[in-house]
């Protein structure tokens, strides 16, 4: 309907409104469907949860029905007419009209106003399921306990049982048994994902036990092929990516042990509570093991909007963290719940018993969960790796010390033969710059951007950086620089100016520094500047006021203890203090030093000024050298003035040391790197508020961590503080969701396991049991089969076995008209219904076919692409025959980005999307990927090689391999007669298109 | 659970089968693959009744226009120094902005306000302002639509871009013409229903997840043409290795192979779904190059696109192909203006100096888009053709940074135009403040931007849905109004 109520022309609109009721009055108006969402749009905001204006709310029954502050009646029901609520909506009288002119809000349509109507006319049913009062236990069938249905003939696969007695409500009767060729290829694609080989076929067909069925299921659930076959499906549910989706979508290289930790999962029966409860809270389940933390990789391993958590637009960076939670918690309460909690962000739930405050407290529980790669060593590998790097470290550090002081007591000795008038000598500096035109050793530069020298006299000079732009920068540094101490003289143009940096040290071409910066974060303040100020922090000290054309000395120590030190004029400059990040090292042949530059690509990263002298030191100095530094005014002996004024034996330490620095370098070098996992970091966050309309500007009050109230048999309260240490409160949800008294994840399972068996499920919406879900076909079945999964232990194996071991799953496929008349979508079961391979299943299967499949499963996901890295990353796909890129097509890189031509077709899922149930399209572009894709051109030459040697080269039985191969069956006489002629005039080749083509090879029946 | 009902293609029903018309989605449960099934088999003759030669998918109620050309401008334009001309501006340049509330750049680098860099002038009967920054596009304001009220979400590229493409600033919806192409089907079953013509100096950030059909079914895929390529669409063409003969012969192996198969399983419709699938790639392979071999038009029309102007960097032959498709009936033609990232910048992202920025871009966009309307105008195929150009936000009217010459993105007033099909001719609709901080006057948010446009296509925003995941999902979400001042 098109009507709308525009405020100016009521009465024009009225009349229409009247002969809408008039047609619409008949159909029934079910309140949860058609009423609560008029409700939400029109009336909640000023009588609901948040505000009662005249004492009255229409998401609370009893309210509703006695009125506000006006003690009138407001719902009479059957009496539209003589029902308040309705004149409101309804009425004439512009004034009285709701909502309420000024309210910016849209008012009824004539569609609505006649649902609302009618609803009132029909008794003003609203059942007690969302009479929302709390704590009422939901009459929502998914909501009930599961009640284990009496089976009454015990010979017969209960399975059988459940639907043939609904067959037998419609007349209908099942298929028989499809044929051996047909059961083991369905098989075979639904549990391990991969065609049988000919011999498997031959072997089946002729057994004669009693159990061949049987042993096919067991042989297959042992396989570790189905743990990559169902490890996809449970992929797709978990939207799984391995890129971040976004602006950037860089590629994340250590997302892969997640799918991996799935596979493992399936392939070891992990009990299913288990398996939700590790993905939930693993990395703090005791005791933890690399698994756990992996496991919770599910909270993660959906998209990741970089640029908008790196914005400096406050409001808009919230809204992107609040984008994240809702992503974790909508991909929690699908999977496992199979609810919609996400719907709840801004309002109550339309259609589920979910009210707003409980998405909050949901989101308490994964509010200390944030996107980024972690270590997935136990603590203990942790502890232990930790303590040998110390101890290398600290060995590095004690021989630094040694050298420092070797070549100290050197350069004492070079002083003490010089004249007794000598003035007082600084530390000696790994590398020093001066621009009186002696010559730079060590680090020489050039000057940059109109940085220019100026002359003081025929001695002095100093480093000019008249204007932004201008900057020195030097040559790579010659050996690596771990503790280190960055000096210079400086004077500043102007104490305006900010962002700029006197002296910085940077690797990776300015993607780490550690520089002395001016203004940044601070108006006229110094600070140690770092990339993402990793490792800065104010010093708390007063403001630089030193005037024009006057030089100050600057000095920031960063010793091996982590702490950061700085100095000025050689008093100490406000308050040293220890970074939460490590001391950075910078590398010889990558770092190089800038002085008037904070850090290549920076944003306004200039200083404006003059420097005198600025040098590097390799170690920490400490205050007396700093302040020895200062009033020497740099002056210090050279290195290798020190080193040549050794005695033999100082010489001999020297170098002992040096080796002994180098020996401990490699050691260092040469420790593991600690596996990391994009699993996800955690915060301790701040307490929880529920806001208002999702609006983050919009706090309102605080909420502790809690469940869903609508499943009533279990506590919802966790007992936790708003403040509760983020562990606990995934592990109270842990253990809430997985107690096998919550109704939810056993139904949910159950349906996922039988909709990937037969097409569909049960259920037809297999992550929305809600109201606005589907209805179960077989309530009964799917409480037998969720009753059973809890009763085994949660075994999904079981599960599985259960359901193919059934009559019901091995009938044929045949298509039956008559009962097609009655149940055309087959939700009855009268027949196992054909359906075309997945994508990956599709692929898998060509690889099979044609002897390349690489079965090597695990590790780093193959990348079939090529890469262009411009701030964001770009993927161009490509094909490639080495066989790494011959995996399982699980273990293609799964980025957002980067799709594949032929996988698209097929309807490979956006990795983004949570994607409990894939399309089935079949379109010209899938026909064309087919036809001419190079990798199916390749796939068809090696078959035809495969299938000639098999044949030892006699065509004809090279024919009939290919066959066997592709569709696991003997081609027809005539068949064979065509595909012969095609052969010797076009090659074997030819024919193996042809099957890689066929809907046969596509299909499973 | 089925998906919007009203939206299932009118099968027909066959005479040799009278099945209910559900009998053909068997296949994917009657639930949400049916829609993708029916797409093929709705153009399948074999199921067509004689009487229903539709090809594509009933709208709501009688369209204005048939098909749609989007040009997006990547990058975000400035609306002041383009569309939106701001006397006021001018004479606050240089002074502090106060009273706005929170910065809403990206960088967060507040600066001073900045007037135009451009001059601006009246043109056309209308008299519109334009900058003298867009010569060509000044001549064809008589014909469009301004809306300079534009609001978006978001002041970050990509959740601004995927805002205007699909409605949601987050990955994995569904883009405009994925919907289109799902509500309206094809009319030529030979091309793809939603073709995007990306930029030749590069994808726009996000690469294919700006047209990807989120949790629609993958049929309603853009197809992004390789316009510069003489292969447009990957895998289009025979390997070269393989001879046309035997090609032919190879299909007909294969044609016979897959008949014999759906022959021996009657009733499954998707296996003839399948051969059909076949005819119809064969058909592409020739006409996708037909469509876009850009030799067949003449030289007057090449020089009035600008095609031999190095300056347009190729993106003038993606507004000619763009033309050509929408003759042949492709229901949406998304043209990229701008791609992500390059040094210097490839996009309309004016940060360190709008000038230099949106001179470089202009010569890009200017005249190919010029071209493109009066091509389509004077070919008479505004009668049935909307045209939409869009950016995903505006330019701040301050400075980013004291004293630089760049501006910083800015979501709360921008300008977009329209034209053609349904759409009033040379008037402006809303307006931003004095200084085009904010939308004042008839704010347009994109969720009504998204609903006008449905509606000129026959849709009605609020009953174009797909049930995904719990919910009835729309391309407006819970939003949009259409904007009714704006319809003829």
């Amino acid at each position: 309907m098109l009507v709308k109520i525009p405020p100016t022309s009521v009465i024009v609109t009225f009349a229409i409104v009247l002969v809408a009721l008039v047609s619409k009055s008949d159909a029934q108006v079910d309140f949860v469907r058609d009423i609560i969402p008029i409700f939400q749009t029109h009336c909640y905001e000023c009588h609901g949860p948040e505000k009662q204006k005249s004492g009255y709310r229409l998401d609370v029954r009893e309210v509703a029905l006695k009125g506000g502050d006006n003690g009138e009646a407001a719902i009479v029901p059957n009496q539209s007419a003589n029902s308040p609520v309705f004149r409101f909506v309804s009425g004439e009288d512009e004034e009285s009209l709701m909502p309420p002119k000024d309210s910016g809000k849209r008012r009824l349509n004539s569609d609505e106003v006649a649902k609302v109507k009618a609803w009132l006319d029909q008794g003003a049913i609203w059942p007690d399921s969302h009479s929302g009062q709390k704590r009422q236990a939901s009459t929502h069938w998914s909501l009930q306990p599961i009640k284990m249905p009496n089976v009454t003939k015990e010979a017969e696969n209960p399975v059988d049982g459940f639907v043939r007695a609904k067959l037998l409500e419609s007349n209908l009767a099942p298929t028989p048994e499809a044929d051996r060729k047909t059961l083991i290829r369905r098989i075979s694609f639904d549990l391990v994902g991969l065609p049988p080989s000919p011999d498997e076929i031959e072997a089946f067909v002729s057994d004669r036990s009693p159990n061949a069925y049987e042993n096919l299921v067991d042989r297959l659930l042992a396989s570790s092929h189905y743990g990559e076959r169902w490890g996809r499906h449970w992929l797709d549910i978990a939207r799984y990516t391995e890129s971040q989706g976004f602006e950037y979508d860089r590629l994340r290289d250590n997302a892969w042990h997640y799918r991996d930790y799935v596979i493992k999962s399936f392939n070891e029966d992990k009990p299913y509570d288990q398996f939700m409860r590790e993905q939930i809270a693993g990395d703090v389940l005791e005791p933890v093991t690399s698994d756990g933390i992996v496991a919770t990789s599910l909270l993660v391993c959906g998209p990741w909007d970089q640029a908008g958590n790196g914005q400096s637009n406050k409001t808009q960076r919230a809204i992107t963290r609040e984008d994240e939670l809702e992503d974790m918690i909508g991909v929690v309460g699908q999977s496992f719940l199979g609810l919609t909690i996400n719907c709840a962000r801004c309002h109550a739930h339309k259609f589920d018993p979910i009210p707003h405050e409980e998405y909050y407290r949901i989101k308490s529980v994964f509010e200390g969960v944030k996107h980024g790669e972690r270590s997935i060593a136990t603590a203990e590998e942790t502890r232990l790796r930790n303590q040998r790097q110390k101890e290398l470290e600290s060995a590095i550090d004690t021989a630094s010390q040694i050298v420092s002081s070797i070549e100290a007591a050197g350069a004492e000795q070079v002083l003490a033969k010089r004249p007794k008038a000598t003035p007082e000598l600084g530390p000696i500096p790994f590398a020093k710059w001066t621009f009186d035109g002696t010559p730079i050793e060590v680090m020489p530069g050039e000057l940059k951007g109109g940085a220019a020298v100026r002359k003081l006299d025929n001695e002095r000079g100093v480093l000019q950086l008249p204007k932004e732009g201008a900057f020195f920068q030097t040559a790579k540094l010659t050996k690596d620089i771990r503790e280190k101490t960055l000096e210079a003289w400086v004077s500043l143009a102007s104490l305006d100016q900010g962002g700029g940096a006197a002296i910085s040290i940077e690797g990776g071409n300015g993607r780490v520094f550690d520089a002395i910066v001016f203004g940044e974060q601070q108006p006229k303040k110094w600070t140690s500047g770092s990339e993402g100020f990793a490792r800065t922090k104010p010093f708390d000290a007063p403001e630089e006021a030193a005037s024009a054309n006057t030089f100050v000395h600057v000095a920031i120590v960063y010793a091996s203890d982590n702490s950061i030190t700085m100095y000025r004029n050689g008093e100490l400059y406000g308050k040293p203090y220890t970074p939460k990040t490590q001391l950075q090292t910078f590398e010889a042949g990558d770092a190089h030093v800038l002085l008037g530059y904070r850090h290549s690509g920076g944003g306004r990263p200039w200083l404006t000024g003059e420097i005198k002298q600025a040098a590097l030191y390799d170690r920490a100095l400490s205050h007396a050298e700093v302040t020895k530094s200062y009033r020497a005014g740099g002056m210090s002996v050279t290195r290798s003035e020190s080193l040549a004024s050794l005695s033999p034996d100082q010489a001999g330490r020297h170098a002992a040391a040096l080796a002994e620095i180098q020996r401990n370098k490699k050691l260092l070098s040469d420790l593991p790197k600690p596996p990391v996992s994009y699993a996800g970091v955690r915060i301790q966050p701040p307490n929880t508020m529920r806001l208002k309309r999702g609006d983050v500007n919009s706090p309102d009050e605080e909420v502790t961590p809690g469940g869903l109230s609508a499943v009533f048999e279990l506590e919802q309260d966790f007992g936790l503080k708003a403040d509760a240490p983020e562990k606990d409160r995934r592990l109270k949800f842990a253990e809430w969701l997985s107690d096998a008294r919550n109704p939810l994840p056993a139904r949910v399972m159950a349906n996922r396991v039988w909709h990937l068996h037969f097409g569909q499920g049960l259920v037809g919406t297999p992550n929305d049991f809600g109201v606005s879900g589907d209805r179960p076909s077989h309530p009964e079945l799917l409480d037998w089969l969720a009753a059973k999964l809890i009763e085994s232990g949660w075994s999904v194996k079981a599960l599985h076995k259960l359901i193919v071991m059934s009559a019901t799953y091995r009938q044929g496929s045949a298509f039956n008209e008559s009962a097609a008349r009655v149940d055309s979508d087959n939700r009855l079961l009268w027949r196992h219904a054909p359906h075309r391979l997945e994508a990956e299943a599709v692929r898998d299967a060509i690889l099979v076919a044609s002897g390349q499949l690489n079965a090597v499963g695990g590790g780093p996901s193959f990348r079939p692409f090529t890469t262009t890295e411009f701030n964001a990353t770009f993927y161009t796909p490509i094909d490639r025959p080495e066989p790494e890129f011959n995996r399982r097509t699980v273990y293609r890189i799964n980025v957002n980005s980067g799709k594949d031509p032929l996988l698209d077709s097929f309807d490979c899922p956006d990795p983004s999307v949570k994607t409990p149930r894939r399309g089935v399209t079949t379109t010209p572009l899938q026909a064309l990927e087919l036809m001419n894709n190079s990798f199916i051109q390749r796939q068809a030459n090696h078959l035809a090689e495969r299938a000639m040697r098999s044949a030892k080269n006699e065509i004809g039985s090279a024919i009939v391999a290919a066959y066997q191969m592709t569709i696991g069956r003997n081609p027809k006489d005539e068949e064979l007669k065509r595909a012969m002629l095609v052969a010797k005039e076009r090659g074997l080749v030819s024919v193996c298109w042809a099957l890689f083509n066929s809907t046969e090879f596509i299909y499973v029946q | 659970m089925s998906s919007s009902h009203e939206l299932l293609p009118n099968l027909g029903t066959n005479e040799n089968t009278p099945l209910p018309r559900r009998h053909f989605l068997w296949h994917s449960g009657g639930g949400l693959g049916a829609i993708a099934l029916a797409w093929m088999l709705n153009r399948d003759r074999l199921y067509a009744s004689s009487s229903d030669s539709r090809s594509a998918i009933a709208p709501h109620f009688a369209p204005k226009a048939k098909r749609v050309v989007q040009v997006f401008c990547a990058g975000g334009v400035s609306h002041l120094d383009t569309f939106d001309y701001k006397p006021e501006l001018e004479k606050m340049d240089g002074k502090s902005l106060e009273g706005k509330g929170e910065n809403l750049g990206f960088f967060g680098q507040p600066g001073r306000l900045m007037k135009s860099v451009y001059g601006f002038k009246q043109h056309g009967k209308s008299g519109a302002w334009v900058s003298d920054l867009l010569p060509k596009l000044s001549q064809c304001v008589d014909d469009v639509c301004f809306i300079k009220s534009m609001v978006a979400k978001s002041n970050n590229h990509t959740p601004a871009a995927f805002q205007m493409n699909s409605g949601f600033t987050l990955n994995g919806f569904p883009c405009m013409g994925s919907w289109l192409s799902y509500g309206l089907g094809t009319e030529n079953e030979n091309l793809p229903a939603f073709v995007v013509l990306p930029d030749p100096r590069g994808l726009p950030a996000g690469g294919s997840i700006n047209w990807t059909s989120g949790f629609l079914p993958a049929n309603h895929q853009g197809v992004a043409f390789r316009t510069q390529s003489n292969e447009p669409v990957p895998d289009l063409q025979t390997p070269k290795n393989v001879t046309a003969s035997a090609r032919m012969a190879d299909m007909q192996l294969l044609a016979a192979m897959n008949r014999e198969f759906a022959d021996g399983h009657p009733g499954d419709s998707a296996f003839n779904a399948r051969l059909r699938s076949y005819e119809l790639a064969a058909q592409m392979q020739a006409s996708i190059p037909e469509a876009t071999d850009l030799s067949m038009e003449t030289a007057a029309t090449q020089q009035m696109y600008g095609l031999d102007e190095p300056a347009n960097k190729g993106f003038a032959r993606n507004c000619l192909t763009a033309r050509r498709l929408l003759e042949r009936g492709v229901r949406f033609v998304q043209i990229l203006n701008g791609g992500s990232f390059g040094s210097p910048r490839i996009n309309w992202d004016g940060h360190e100096n709008v000038k230099e920025n949106h001179d470089t871009q202009a010569l890009t966009m200017d005249k190919p888009v010029a071209a493109l309307i009066q091509d389509l105008k004077q070919r008479g195929m505004f009668e049935d053709t909307l045209f939409v150009w869009t950016t995903e936000f505006g330019r701040s009217p301050t400075t980013q940074g004291i004293g630089a010459p760049g501006r910083d993105h800015h979501p709360t007033a921008f300008t977009c135009f329209l034209a053609g099909a349904g759409v009033k001719k040379g008037i402006e609709y809303g307006s931003s403040d004095e200084i085009g901080y904010f939308a004042a006057e008839n704010k347009v948010t994109i969720p009504d931007f998204h609903a006008t446009i449905l509606h000129l296509l026959g849709l009605n925003h609020e009953k174009l849905t797909f049930y995904h995941n719990g919910i009835n999902r729309r391309l407006t979400d819970v939003h949009g109004q259409v904007i009714q001042g704006i319809l003829t």
